[in-house]
């Protein structure tokens, strides 16, 4: 099953917050396939979503770059800033919160219950 | 795993930026992530260009442009919501400064200058811009955002014109009327004819373009026809020419008293200075506005006569005008206090305006100093 574009976007940002969180530092290639490991090939992040965001995480000074070159190109790895870290942790948070509420207004039943 | 040459890795970053991704920093992260899927996924003797055209379209639905596209927008809208409220902001601070100055202008308050100027400047270089801003991205295609682009240049111009005419600043009267021209010629037409087409926006799009035309026109019935402007100066350089009579009325006058007495007493010394050095203040005003020392009783017939623009700049730069006015000024001032001793009523009126900054037109400027010069010559007559 893949899911809808618009799903995905919604939560790119904190899937990559939560990735650095968890992983230091990260370069854009890594993300795509470890979200897809994690997943099991369930979430495909696009290129043309993934580095609009990464971009923007930058200037907003969410990220924070190094750049390595890697033989004649350069890669550019990105982590959380302090104030990366605090939203990744509200982000995340949020989106729990989000999921209860969603479960409770779909009606949508878990396997534990 | 496969080994990507240097002369493979530049092909990809030539096609990344021949595809029209013009930002460095997105080329290098783009690069970095195509040669990483090459090296992970194609076997060590695969056929590299085949497999790099199939893999580069899975980072675009159109074209590879759009990533960029996506990065810009995502950079440049974050702000979206602060600029939202920074333009309603800025516009209800600015209509407040201006209906403030207004009102301020008619009680004769001061600070009334400075709000007005505040208003117009933070109307036309804050929120109307914004607005531009805003407007664009609502809108998809580019003839749209051009209308909105020509309709708010010209806007900001006709603002500006007007801000620059009542501040007495340079190209006031060219800029308006290029803004009205580029609103009525280009931005009208284009605007009428692609709303007029979709039924929907039809009759929105008649009455707007009638509210333009009319406002326009308001504009336009303030503005002084050439021929009135041709009009006016005549009158004001008649009034002038005949003060020049008056006063040349009252030197023969004053010759002839003089002749009848036979009396050649000691004339004061500061009064004469000051009639010639009014003269020669005069000539240089004229010399100025009309580009000849005087002015006769054939001038209009010469086509010459006083514009209604301030002299402030030629004043203010011509140091050698300005050390005139000057010491016209400190000989009234010596004259008023030898006379005023003894007769308060024969003093010399000096026009308030002709201070420093020179905010009056040639033709006050020249009556208000032949009033110096009737003085004068009247308080030189009364002497006998």
């Amino acid at each position: 099953m893949n899911y809808s574009s618009e799903l995905i976007k919604g939560t790119l940002k904190t899937i990559i917050l939560k990735l650095l969180k968890d992983n230091k530092r990260m370069y854009g290639y890594e993300i795509t396939q470890r979200v897809k490991e994690l997943t099991k090939d369930k979430i495909q992040l696009t290129e043309g979503a993934l580095y609009p965001s990464l971009h923007a995480l930058e200037a907003d000074g969410i990220l924070t770059t190094e750049t390595e070159y890697i033989g004649k190109r350069m890669r550019k790895y990105y982590s959380l800033s302090p104030k990366g870290k605090t939203l990744s942790k509200e982000k995340i948070s949020e989106f729990a919160d989000f999921m209860s509420t969603m479960k409770f207004l779909l009606d949508i039943k878990t396997d534990s219950a | 795993m496969y080994q990507l040459n240097d002369k493979q890795i530049d092909f990809i970053l030539d096609d990344i930026k021949r595809n029209g991704v013009e930002m460095e920093d997105l080329q290098s992260n783009l690069l970095d992530h195509i040669c990483c899927i090459v090296e992970q996924e194609l076997e060590e003797n695969g056929d590299f260009e085949h497999f790099y055209s199939s893999a580069i379209k899975k980072f675009y639905k159109k074209d590879f442009r759009e990533i960029e596209e996506e990065t810009i927008s995502l950079l440049t809208f974050k702000n979206y919501y602060i600029m939202k409220k920074i333009m309603l902001i800025s516009g209800i601070v600015s209509v407040t400064f201006m209906c403030l100055g207004i009102l301020f202008k008619f009680l004769h308050l001061p600070g009334a200058g400075i709000m007005i100027v505040l208003g117009i400047g933070l109307i036309s270089l804050l929120f109307l811009p914004l607005l531009f801003v805003l407007k664009i991205k609502e809108r998809k295609e580019t003839k749209d955002k051009v209308l909105i682009g020509i309709g708010t240049f010209s806007a900001i111009l006709m603002c500006m014109g007007v801000l620059f005419k009542i501040m007495f600043w340079p190209f006031a009267n060219m800029m308006a009327v290029s803004a009205i021209v580029i609103l009525l010629l280009v931005f009208l037409p284009v605007y009428f004819f692609t709303g007029f087409r979709n039924p929907e926006t039809k009759v929105n799009t008649v009455v707007s373009s009638l509210l333009i035309i009319s406002g326009c026109g308001l504009f336009f019935t303030l503005v002084r026809s050439p021929a009135g402007s041709r009009l006016v100066g005549i009158q004001n350089t008649r009034d002038y020419i005949n003060n020049e009579r008056i006063l040349d009325n009252e030197e023969k006058l004053l010759m002839m008293a003089k002749q009848k007495d036979a009396i050649m007493d000691a004339e004061n010394e500061t009064s004469k200075q000051l009639l010639n050095l009014c003269e020669d203040i005069k000539s240089k005003i004229i010399f100025f506005d009309v580009g000849v020392n005087t002015l006769g009783e054939d001038f209009e017939s010469k086509d010459l006569w006083l514009g209604d623009g301030r002299i402030d700049k030629f004043m203010n730069e011509d140091q050698n005008m300005h050390s005139k006015i000057v010491k016209l000024r400190d000989l009234t001032g010596k004259y008023n206090s030898e006379i005023a001793a003894k007769f308060k009523d024969k003093m010399i009126p000096l026009r308030s305006n002709l201070n420093d900054s020179y905010q009056l037109r040639s033709t006050e400027a020249l009556n208000g100093i032949i009033q110096i010069q009737m003085c004068l010559l009247q308080n030189q007559r009364a002497a006998r």
